[in-house]
């Protein structure tokens, strides 16, 4: 089971420049923006406007004003992240420049959004680490790689680290994570599978 | 015309984390992205969030390659 959290607990060590402080929240925030972007998925790269939304919200902290509801941290993510999926829409001409209904939508969905926010299920990650030390070898090194990239080196960089060929390495990586959710499966537990 | 396997690596690279970046400095997406159809950047959104679930549960801090990515920006932004 995750205890339900409140991020704000963060906000002033955050507006204080406390970057150990933002990781503790990123940890719950993260994925709630990435569910919240669900609707824009197929038109906008969600993982971009996650980053872009992410650092913006580090920088713009100082200045957030919590409304009294828990989570308003993760609110006001959210909020910079559809607004930026808005505007690579509207660059990209897929949406009128002047869409004023789609502006309102937004933030109706934005105040209506449901502040609860869980802590990550230390059940659900015994789980994932008892699946990924059962994958085989070839493609745990592949996902480990990827993994410690962290996001900072692109995937032939990190292929060519493990003298593998691109096709190969991506193949790995897509392999581990079939296996691992398949051994997640079978002690019945779905990921991903979360309400927005 | 893409064959399944291609489409899966293309689904595979959207997934990955890393973004290169403009000379601004601002994020861009993923080359693949766009070679993807509406129904495969879907699905390397759906793999994309099983992925980041199962960084955070393999991190000691429980954070995503994306929080990663995010953090380390930021502290190389601020020299530290």
């Amino acid at each position: 089971m995750s205890d339900a959290v409140d991020v704000d607990q963060h906000a002033a060590a955050i507006a204080a420049g406390d970057s150990g402080a933002f990781a503790r929240a990123l940890a719950v925030i993260e994925p709630s923006v990435r569910a919240s972007l669900r609707s824009y998925a197929s038109k906008v790269d969600v993982e971009a406007v996650v980053q872009e939304a992410l650092l913006r919200l580090w920088q713009a902290a100082p200045r957030f004003v919590p409304d009294g509801r828990p989570n308003g941290l993760a609110r006001f993510a959210t909020r910079i992240a559809h607004n930026l999926a808005i505007d690579e829409l509207r660059r990209r001409r897929e949406l009128p420049s002047e869409d004023a209904a789609l502006d309102e939508a937004s933030t109706r969905t934005m105040a209506a959004e449901s502040t609860v926010l869980a802590a990550p299920d230390p059940m659900l990650r015994a789980r994932i680490v008892y699946c990924y030390e059962q994958l085989p070898p070839k493609n745990a090194l592949a996902m480990h790689a990827r993994i410690e990239a962290r996001g900072g080196e692109p995937d032939t960089a990190v292929a060519e680290q493990l003298g593998m060929r691109l096709n190969t390495f991506l193949q790995n990586v897509t392999r581990a994570r079939k296996l691992l959710e398949r051994c997640l499966e079978e002690q019945g537990v779905a990921l991903g599978t979360e309400a927005p | 015309m893409t064959t399944p396997e291609h489409q899966a690596e293309l689904v595979e690279q959207v997934v990955s984390a890393y973004r290169p970046r403009d000379p601004r400095g601002q994020l861009l997406p993923s080359a693949a992205f766009h070679d993807l159809d509406e129904a495969g950047r879907v699905a390397a959104y759906e793999e994309a969030r099983r992925a980041r679930a199962i960084e955070a549960a393999l991190d000691p801090e429980g954070l995503s390659s994306t929080a990663r990515a995010v953090l380390n920006r930021i502290l190389r932004a601020s020299g530290g």
